[in-house]
């Protein structure tokens, strides 16, 4: 016990800072990722619900490929594939080494098109579950598209995707962990660099277990939050 | 982790991968280690690198007299990472197996760990003591001889062993018709049983061995005879390096000659270690 005080220490041989420092890393990719997956997710959810042939068929190719394929898979890809090819561009340009992605970037790239994936999904459930009846009373009162969207559409379709959405958080959230295989020391990873290091691994991995849980409760408390205040003016609350 | 991905993934990289460069002597080179793997390689909790393989890895490089940094990845980014170009050895404890040489290459091994026996001090093998000697067991007959030395010591003696493993066959191979066999699922376990008197022995790797042994309540037990090494327990570790990288490879292994030669390897294992894992010519 004492031994696992002194290890998760700031003081000397203690391993405070580094988990701390990772956890911040693990939360700063995951709520990169998750705001570039809201974007992607959305506009693939558009395309989706959207009049265009091929946008639809894009749209629809984007999701099974990227909810189909492992994530570690899409990872490699993305790191080794891109860091390869752009090697090679480099070589017939007459530069020798090896040019590789950033790792953070690259990271959160790749977990930005997997969440965007799921969020399409939820966005466009959401977006169907709204009473089409909406849609004609906006017009009877002569609303124009964009305040239709503003002020009818979007509040409701959030106040839908929120449980959805927040699944999807925790998903990345988890997700984070495999972005180690790329070389970033994100928390799981520093975790391992620990428990290898010092032979204790249980000290390490609950200390993570419980970081990660620290994380993912305090951003649930923001999801109720905002659930509550997506569900205003409704009688369900 | 996932072995269909990995699979895919080596077989793309190397598909798209390099030709093989113009082959100059390099200058600087990368060496990655996991950096989490006590005491081989490992991290300090100020983030710096250290261990048998730091040490011995800052070693080959000056005798090659080649700038090296040293860099620390994850296991499962290791060879995918190699392959693609990221850095150009690998140093992390990696035996080398037929699986891995179909996609990278090795020098040659640089430790082997040879597995013995452990007894207690005062029983007729422990008098003996740890030997210096290694067999290799692609020598045979050598081998048998040192084999058939020890069975008249082990007589009716109930050995640990963990279950599944190469360990356990050699023991059975050539020892089931003089000592008990107990097959334990982990080394914890027959450790703990060896304290408690329910096994008079264990035949365990020696690296692992003086951990164990290194324990107070073990203190009237030693690694006792020679040291096994090579045939079924397989070619030891090695530096991992890219298949086309032959001058880098051919540096490497004369650096690991001068090492082995002049006892670094051996002063750096015993400081690590406690035990000698310099490879059997």
């Amino acid at each position: 016990m004492i031994e696992a005080v002194r290890l998760l220490g700031f003081g000397e041989g203690g391993w405070a800072a580094a988990l701390l420092s990772a956890a911040v890393v693990t939360l700063i990719l995951s709520v990169l990722s998750f705001a570039l997956g809201v974007v992607f997710g959305g506009v693939a959810a558009a395309w989706r619900l959207g009049r265009s042939r091929i946008l639809r068929f894009l749209a629809n190719g984007y999701g099974t490929v990227f909810r189909g394929v492992p994530d570690l898979l899409t990872i490699y890809l993305l790191y080794y594939g891109g860091s390869v090819a752009l090697t090679s561009a480099g070589r017939s340009l007459g530069w020798q080494g090896f040019i590789g992605l950033p790792t953070f970037a690259t990271g959160m790239l790749a977990l930005g098109v997997i969440s965007g994936a799921y969020q399409a999904e939820v966005f466009r459930g959401a977006y169907l579950a709204i009473d089409p009846g909406q849609m004609d009373a906006s017009r009877a009162l002569a609303l124009s598209r964009w305040v239709t969207l503003r002020r009818v559409i979007i509040p409701q379709l959030l106040w839908h995707a929120l449980p959805g959405i927040g699944n999807v958080w925790q998903l990345i959230l988890k997700d984070s962990a495999l972005i180690s295989v790329i070389g970033l020391v994100e928390l799981m990873r520093q975790a391992q660099i620990g428990a290898g290091s010092t032979r204790e691994p249980f000290v390490f991995y609950i200390a993570a277990a419980l970081l990660y849980l620290a994380i993912a409760s305090f951003t649930g408390i923001a999801f109720r939050h905002a659930e509550k205040q997506a569900s205003r003016g409704t009688q369900e609350t | 982790m996932n072995r269909f991905c990995y699979t895919a993934l080596v077989a793309a990289l190397t598909t798209f991968g390099f030709a093989a460069s113009a082959q100059d002597a390099p200058k600087s080179i990368t060496i990655a280690t996991e950096g989490a793997y006590a005491p081989w390689n490992f991290t300090t909790a100020d983030g710096k690198l250290d261990g048998l393989e730091v040490d011995l890895a800052n070693d080959l490089c000056a005798r090659m007299k080649v700038k090296c940094t040293i860099v620390a990845q994850d296991w499962d980014g290791l060879i995918p990472s190699l392959i693609a170009g990221k850095f150009d050895v690998i140093m992390a404890s990696m035996f080398i197996t037929d699986k891995r040489l179909e996609v990278m290459d090795f020098t040659q091994p640089y430790a082997v760990d040879p597995a013995s026996f452990a007894v207690a001090k005062d029983s007729e093998l422990g008098k003996m003591g740890m030997s210096s000697e290694k067999f290799s067991l692609n020598d045979e007959a050598s081998a048998k001889a040192a084999i058939e030395k020890l069975k008249p010591l082990l007589k009716g003696k109930i050995i640990g062993v963990q279950a599944a493993t190469l360990i356990q066959k050699f023991v059975e191979t050539y020892f089931s018709d003089v000592v008990e066999i107990r097959a334990y699922k982990t080394t914890e376990q027959h450790d703990l049983d060896l304290a408690a008197g329910r096994v008079d022995g264990l035949f365990a790797q020696q690296t692992a061995l003086a951990a164990t042994l290194a324990k107070p309540e073990y203190a009237n037990y030693t690694i006792a005879g020679p040291g096994f090494v090579g045939g079924l327990f397989g070619r030891g570790t090695g530096a991992g390096l890219r298949k086309e990288d032959t001058k880098l490879k051919d540096m490497l292994n004369k650096a690991i000659d001068g090492a082995i030669a002049d006892g670094t390897i051996k002063t750096l294992s015993m400081k690590w270690v406690h035990t000698d894992v310099t490879p059997v010519k």
